[in-house]
């Protein structure tokens, strides 16, 4: 089967808008990007965007679902480098660090977006926890860390994270959060855990 | 990369490929011990159990979960 010239165009041009909308989002946020200021970024005719996308919302959640499968292949691949807990975590925080902007916003406002897009979040979390409890149900069986039930592992790791990404401005204003508290928050979380 | 069809996991080392067999679609999660592919009942439960044991939700807030992360994937099309 060949794909036409227009069809090729077509996918261009959506994958375009969805990495103009995901420059956006991470710079406004969620809720005060307006798809007018995403089409002018994109320099094409607001038409263009409900060409692609039927509604605001399927654009926003073609977005994070682009963002989710980027997080899951990039964490997989930085997790398979590694099997320890700590490596696990260090992979996190790397691959959080990359796209910091858009994570913060996709934390921060995550209750007040349509369901689509909290179950994107899901997803992104559940590739997360697959690596995290894999690592630790080896190192809890060795002997290495703390029984300590998965989900509560995982929730008190995500809790320090998303706390300080949520309070950005407080922590570290015009910086990256995680750049600057990553390392001691992976070295207070993996001294909680250890035996 | 190749992603599983049922449950979206990117697969790249042999042993993440169902019975090891890389021109397999599926990985070794949504595997039966024969081999063959998890039904749809069978991975929504699976996937519901994995939500709830690794992040802790209420369990009919997973299962609705994990029953709109299968809706995206191609294996479960038309369902």
């Amino acid at each position: 089967m060949t794909i036409s010239k227009r069809q090729v165009r077509k996918d261009q041009t959506q994958k375009q808008l969805i990495a103009v909308a995901f420059d956006e989002f991470s710079r406004e946020g969620f809720m005060v990007t307006r798809t007018s200021d995403i089409a002018k970024a994109a320099g094409v005719s607001h038409g263009t965007i409900f060409a692609h996308f039927a509604t605001r919302e399927d654009l926003l959640i073609a977005v994070i679902e682009e963002f989710g499968h980027r997080v899951a292949g990039r964490m997989h691949e930085l997790a398979n480098q590694g099997g320890s807990v700590r490596e696990v975590l260090e992979a996190h925080l790397q691959g959080l660090t990359e796209v910091e902007a858009f994570y913060r916003r996709l934390v921060s406002e995550s209750s007040l977006l349509p369901s689509g897009a909290q179950s994107a979040l899901v997803a992104i979390q559940s590739a997360i926890s697959i690596h995290l409890s894999q690592a630790a149900e080896q190192e809890m069986a060795a002997g290495k860390i703390r029984k300590i039930p998965l989900h509560l592992l995982f929730n008190t790791w995500i809790g320090l994270i998303h706390y300080y990404l949520s309070n950005a401005p407080l922590f570290a204003p015009g910086e990256s959060v995680l750049k600057r508290y990553g390392p001691e928050l992976l070295e207070y979380f993996v001294s909680l855990i250890t035996v | 990369m190749k992603t599983c069809i049922a449950c979206g996991m990117p697969m790249e080392k042999k042993e993440e490929f169902a019975m090891g067999d890389t021109s397999k679609d599926y990985c070794v999660f949504c595997a039966r011990p024969d081999g063959s592919m998890q039904s749809y009942e069978e991975k929504l439960e699976g996937m519901t159990r994995f939500i709830v044991k690794t992040q802790g939700f209420d369990e009919k807030a997973a299962q609705n979960a994990a029953r709109e992360m299968m809706a995206k994937l191609p294996a479960w099309q038309g369902r």
